[in-house]
């Protein structure tokens, strides 16, 4: 028995505007409208005929605002996935591709946006989210520290190899060389300014954390029928799976032993891989949300991709690179260094990875995981691929 | 007296207030039950105990910060968060550690803890202190 979304809705059209953190030329909502207005471009489809929206993370852009610029004739539908982090972005495209199944909308749109001036420091409204006095009196008010202390427990006790973090670094950075898109475009990343940056948070230097650009990102969603009649070629949702389970949450760091030093995504990917019935071996690429690049590790683990004990196996630079790698990870850059608009740029990598119009190709890929903001008291993950296998 | 007093922590913070620490436990099965709700999840009853617990722990996990984000204007950089594990009850809190050597917190190291407060703004928030227990 096929699963329901497995196949049955597929990105039509993408669009991207990043700029430097408080460098954006346009207002943050009218960045969106121009990321709106391209994912429909691509597509062939109308603006005015978009008639759901989807975002997560607090996006403070109400899709009802957005008709005056789009022409919106009908808003059929809204919604957003709950939580402050980056844990909601592929469970966007579950919720999207419901409301596509049940009839209730036929042209979704997936969005962020954050550019500071509107939404000030996206850190900082993650943060809000959570904060209270317990975070405030032990001094701990910001994702990079919340992350920090997970990642501690990741080296110190159950011995993964600092070193392997340097390699997701290294690739993300030699993906964004070839991307003129990315913030590290044309540059070559010298690993000895990870290692001579300055201390955050122990275990993490600045170089060990995303930092956040200005800037929106758009995907147009729609049956898988309908996207067949579209400009191009279709890339498929084969499923989707967001949440947590007991033992993981806001728990005020009180999570079960077994998942303090994970992402969160244990449930989340053993649901992904039972509805779609695919195992990591079947996993061509993987668009990783690296908030900071300890937690893209755990991520990666969560997903069964290795584990503590053969991490350093499988999170070598030359295994991760889109050219000869087994694992390419986050082909674009990633949010280390595609650019970091709360990990919008991954899916929208995930989508031309599979479309072929990637800046590093990975040669014959027909699958591609996207991997929601690990640490989140609720995450979410998605298959996407280029036919329905 | 303030919003430390709305949530159903309450009597954590008035313990602090007052000089010691009281988590709380099922009225019922006596699990210990933390964050503080309103039903023990394991059986189902509502209500819970508040009983008092030694200030000694063991560190579960712990970060050294060095960058000045905002609301920790109080605290000289760099300082030590750590989570630490209350002994004989599993509950996790977070505090800070007195850091006046440069060696490292290590996970599972024993600890004790004195009570005083963290400035954030005009508030003072009462804050378990933790040092190496000798
Ligand atoms: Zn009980």
């Amino acid at each position: 028995m096929t699963h329901p979304l497995y196949g049955t809705t597929a990105v039509a059209g993408v669009g991207l505007r990043q700029f430097k953190r408080g460098a954006s030329p346009l207002p943050e909502r009218s960045l969106l409208v121009e990321a709106i207005l391209d994912a429909c471009l691509e597509a062939g489809l109308n603006p005015a005929e978009v008639d759901g929206f989807v975002s997560y993370g607090d996006d403070k852009n109400e899709p009802v605002r957005l008709m005056g610029d789009l022409g919106t004739r009908r808003l059929a539908w809204s919604a957003s996935v709950f939580g402050g982090g980056g844990g909601g972005i592929a469970g966007a495209f579950g919720l999207a591709a419901s409301a596509i199944i049940s009839g209730q909308a036929k042209a979704v749109i997936v969005f962020r946006a954050l550019a500071e001036g509107a939404s000030g420091r996206m850190s900082a409204a993650v943060m809000a989210h959570h904060l209270n006095d317990h975070l405030l009196a032990a001094g701990l008010v910001s994702p990079a520290q919340m992350c920090a202390i997970r990642a501690q427990r990741l080296f110190k006790h159950y011995g993964v190899s600092q070193s392997i973090v340097e390699d997701l670094v290294r690739a993300s950075y030699h993906h964004a060389r070839n991307n003129p898109e990315a913030v590290g475009f044309g540059q070559d990343f010298d690993i000895a300014a990870l290692h001579t940056s300055r201390w955050i948070a122990e275990p993490f230097r600045l170089f060990d954390c995303s930092r956040e650009n200005d800037g929106a990102g758009a995907l147009l969603l729609v049956s898988a029928e309908q996207a067949q009649d579209l400009a191009k070629p279709p890339v498929y949702l084969l499923g989707c799976a967001q949440g947590t389970e007991a033992g993981w949450g806001d728990l005020l760091e009180n999570d079960a032993d077994d998942l303090y030093a994970t992402g969160g995504f244990r449930p989340v990917a053993r649901d992904l891989y039972r509805q779609t019935g695919l195992s990591p071996a079947d996993i061509d690429c993987v668009q990783l949300y690296e908030n900071f690049d300890a937690q893209g590790v755990m991520s990666l683990i969560d997903h069964g991709f290795c584990t503590y004990e053969n991490a350093a196996e499988v999170i070598r630079f030359d295994n991760l690179i889109a050219q000869g790698g087994k694992l390419p990870v986050n082909t674009a850059g990633g949010n280390l260094a595609q650019g970091f608009i709360h990990g919008i740029g991954l899916p929208i990598e995930a989508v031309r990875q599979l479309r072929g119009e990637s800046a590093n190709p990975v040669s014959g890929a027909r699958t591609c995981l996207l991997a929601g903001g690990p640490g989140a008291p609720t995450v979410s993950s998605a298959i996407f691929a280029n036919k329905v296998l | 007296m303030n919003h430390r007093l709305d949530g159903a922590d309450a009597p954590y913070w008035q313990s602090l207030e007052a000089g010691q620490l009281q988590l709380p436990r099922c009225a019922s099965c006596r699990r210990w039950l933390w964050p503080a709700g309103h039903r023990c999840s394991t059986c189902g009853s509502i209500g819970m105990v508040w009983e008092e617990r030694p200030l000694r722990a063991t560190v579960y996990s712990w970060t050294r910060t060095w960058h000045r984000f905002a609301l920790t204007e109080a605290l000289d950089l760099p300082y030590v968060s750590i989570v630490a594990e209350i002994e004989d009850c599993g509950i996790r809190l977070m505090g800070r550690m007195d850091d006046p050597s440069p060696d490292d917190p290590a996970i599972g190291e024993a600890v004790v803890g004195r009570i005083d407060r963290t400035r954030v703004g005009d508030d003072a928030i009462p804050t378990i202190i933790w040092s190496r227990a000798a």
